[in-house]
């Protein structure tokens, strides 16, 4: 699904990823942890195609394409999901009229018919229910006055509508207390499919309790320090990152 | 030594003799035309036009009288959709103005009981209709000009305690070609308790570089309600200087937004003045803007007895090298007490040569009024446009996403559902045009 080779990254003509390699395989839930400023949301923007991220060196191929000769938003059309760590506000466009542009534009770009209203409705209703995203909230300007844990499940809510092949969620455990967390963690969990990867950005290990990966990497100072199975996140939170990233 | 413009301009018009003017009128035109004669067109020095030279953008151009046109138009302004006359799909009276001229042939006959429309012609013989021509032409050049030549325009009455129903729609068409100029005044008054509601659009043809004067005198009786929703979509090298002097006596209230799309230079100014108590007037408004267009909303707001609330708010949009003014000013009387009055100018700057003059004022004069002012000039949010451009939508689109809700939180003020997307559906023409315009510069 995605192969990283050798990735660097320069931020304001800083280097902040120094040479990331990693595979992940369709169907695949890994896991990258580190401490703050180790590059984690560096490497989710850097997939999504935002502006001012400048690759130097290496080379991202999703699905066997190039990423980097792609928009951003044919990205997402080919199925690129960015769950954002601080959903964006944005007053005055509503929650639904945002979702229906955004799958009927994916669905345009793929060259599917684009569902109308009625078909909308009812396949937003089906989704939402199960995240408590009330009817109330997809009536509200996109994540404006929502709280922190509304505007996860909103993330959520996009990524189970535009049914991504990659999702990355980047530290979605964030800002959000156990009820909130437990709610996103089994929005995300039933999207859990052979067909479709996802990649967990965490600080913590708590969210990998509920999302549990099949594979862990550790993430300092721009590189992958460490590879290894599920029960890496549980070493370090007996550990801290001290220890993994001196080593 | 050369005339300068004005006389120029002047001497252009003195052909137009007037027939069969009232002695008042004639004694008042005099007296306007001195006036202008003196003042001059306005310009960057003078404080309400600092941001809006129209003598620098009339001197380009020997202007002549705009001369009646009785012939059809080229399309059928009642039915043509956005981009043209608008307001199609609401039900209305059509009331039409080609060249300056009223057009009673093109315009409905059938107008509801308690409702009377003249043209100025007849009405200005009627006796004491000077009292409705209240414009100071002392302050205002532009007012005095249009007193000194004004040749025709609507005069529109509602009787007390009726409600107009439909809509009365005034479209103003522009045919000629050259660079021609008309002068017109428009009178609307509401008696106690009159309801009406007025659509305006203002259509030129072509490029052409005429210019549009309008003065409407609005009169709102006790109690009086008036909507009042302009669509000013001229050529693009029009001129359109409208002034709209709005009287409201004690409990009228005034309910007043235009969207400026058109002309080379635009200006569409509010006097307002509070003659009772607890009236209210609203007086928004936006400008979407592109090439080297200046658009101008100006509110002049009077709180001279107290209890009165006013509320300015324009939005404005401006791409490429557009240019967007808000001048305004709330004075507020020294026993205006429970004044509440407000003025906010926010503009939206598309790109990196566009700009916005913004210059909203207090005077106060009493201790408890409740007053705001405030501008804002920002761009895209890029965050934002990066936010939905990740879930798919391309970027022309997530633009547009953004700039119809910086323009909604004005737009969702209009009171009538078919107007307000009406005018919404204008504003995305205009972002269509604007984008297609980007895509060919890029």
């Amino acid at each position: 699904m995605l192969e990283i080779k050798d990735l660097h990254v320069n931020v304001d003509g800083k280097e902040i990823l120094k040479g990331i390699t990693l595979s992940v395989g369709t169907g695949e839930v890994h896991a990258i942890m580190g401490p703050n400023g180790s590059g984690k949301s560096t490497l989710s923007y850097v997939l999504s195609g935002r502006e001012g991220y400048e690759i130097t060196k290496g080379e991202i191929l999703y699905k066997g394409k190039d990423l980097r000769a792609m928009e951003i938003e044919e990205r997402a059309a080919a199925g690129l999901f960015l769950a954002f760590q601080y959903p964006i506000e944005i007053p005055g466009v509503t929650t639904m009229t945002f979702l229906k542009t955004a799958l009927n534009a994916q669905r345009k770009a793929r060259g599917e018919e684009e569902l109308d209203a009625v078909k909308f409705l009812r396949l937003v209703r089906e989704k939402a229910g199960p995240l408590n995203v009330s009817e109330d909230m997809l009536k509200r300007p996109l994540n404006v006055g929502f709280s922190g844990g509304e505007k996860k499940r909103a993330e959520i809510l996009q990524m189970a509508l535009l049914e991504p092949s990659l999702a990355v969620l980047d530290e979605t455990d964030s800002g959000l207390d156990i009820d909130a967390l437990k709610v996103v963690s089994d929005g995300v969990n039933a999207l859990r499919s052979p067909d479709r990867s996802m990649i967990v950005i965490t600080h913590y290990q708590r969210l990998l309790n509920h999302i549990v990966p099949d594979k862990v990497h550790v993430l300092s100072a721009g590189r992958i320090v460490r590879t290894g199975g599920k029960e890496l996140a549980h070493e370090l939170e007996e550990t801290g990152y001290a220890d993994i990233v001196e080593a | 030594m050369t005339a300068s413009i004005e006389e120029q301009y002047l001497e252009a018009f003195s052909a137009l003799a007037p027939q069969g003017d009232p002695a008042w009128l004639l004694a008042r035109r005099r007296m306007a035309r001195d006036i202008f004669a003196a003042a001059g067109f306005p310009h960057r020095r003078v404080e309400a036009w600092r941001y809006t030279d129209l003598r620098r953008a009339l001197a380009k151009e020997g202007y002549v009288p705009a001369q009646r046109y009785d012939g059809p138009l080229a399309y059928d302004v009642e039915t043509v959709g956005p981009g043209a006359a608008a307001f199609g799909d609401v039900e209305r009276h059509m009331l039409v103005c080609v060249n300056g001229f009223f057009r009673p042939d093109l315009s409905s006959a059938d107008l509801p009981e308690g409702v009377s429309i003249k043209p100025l012609s007849e009405a200005v013989k009627e006796t004491g209709f000077e009292d409705f021509l209240t414009t100071d032409d002392n302050l205002h050049p532009v007012n005095a000009l249009n007193s000194a030549l004004m040749q025709d325009g609507l005069v529109i009455r509602v009787e007390a305690g009726k409600d107009a129903g439909k809509p009365l729609h005034m479209v103003h068409v522009t045919t000629s070609a050259g660079a021609s100029a008309a002068h017109m005044r428009h009178v609307i008054a509401l008696e106690e308790d009159a309801k009406l509601c007025l659509l305006e659009t203002h259509l030129g043809q072509g490029g052409a570089g005429y210019l549009a004067n309008h003065v409407t005198e609005t009169h709102l009786g006790e109690g009086a309600a008036l909507t009042h929703i302009k669509l000013q979509d001229e050529a693009k090298d029009a001129l359109h200087v409208a002034a709209n002097n709005l009287r409201l006596a004690a409990n009228a209230k005034y309910y007043g937004f235009v969207l400026a799309l058109g002309a080379r230079l635009s200006r569409h100014e509010t006097d307002a003045v509070f003659k009772g108590e607890g009236a209210h007037a609203d007086m928004h408004g936006a400008l979407a803007l592109r090439g080297k267009q200046l658009g101008d909303i100006s509110t002049y707001v009077d709180h001279a007895v107290p209890g009165c609330s006013s509320n300015a708010h324009v939005k404005s949009v401006l791409d490429e090298e557009a240019t967007g003014v808000f001048q305004g000013r709330v004075l507020v009387a020294k026993d205006a007490q429970k004044t509440d009055g407000r003025q906010l100018s926010n503009a939206l700057l598309l790109s990196r040569d566009a700009g916005m003059n913004a210059k909203p004022e207090l005077e106060i004069y009493a201790d408890d009024v409740q007053c705001a002012h405030g501008s804002t000039i920002g761009e895209l949010d890029e965050t934002a446009l990066f936010y939905l451009r990740s879930r798919g939508i391309d970027e022309a689109t997530a633009r547009s996403l953004l700039i119809r809700a910086f323009l909604d939180e004005v737009l969702e003020t209009i009171p009538l559902d078919g107007v307000k997307q009406d005018i919404g559906s204008q504003i995305d023409v205009w972002f269509r045009a604007s984008a297609l315009a980007g895509s060919e510069t890029r």
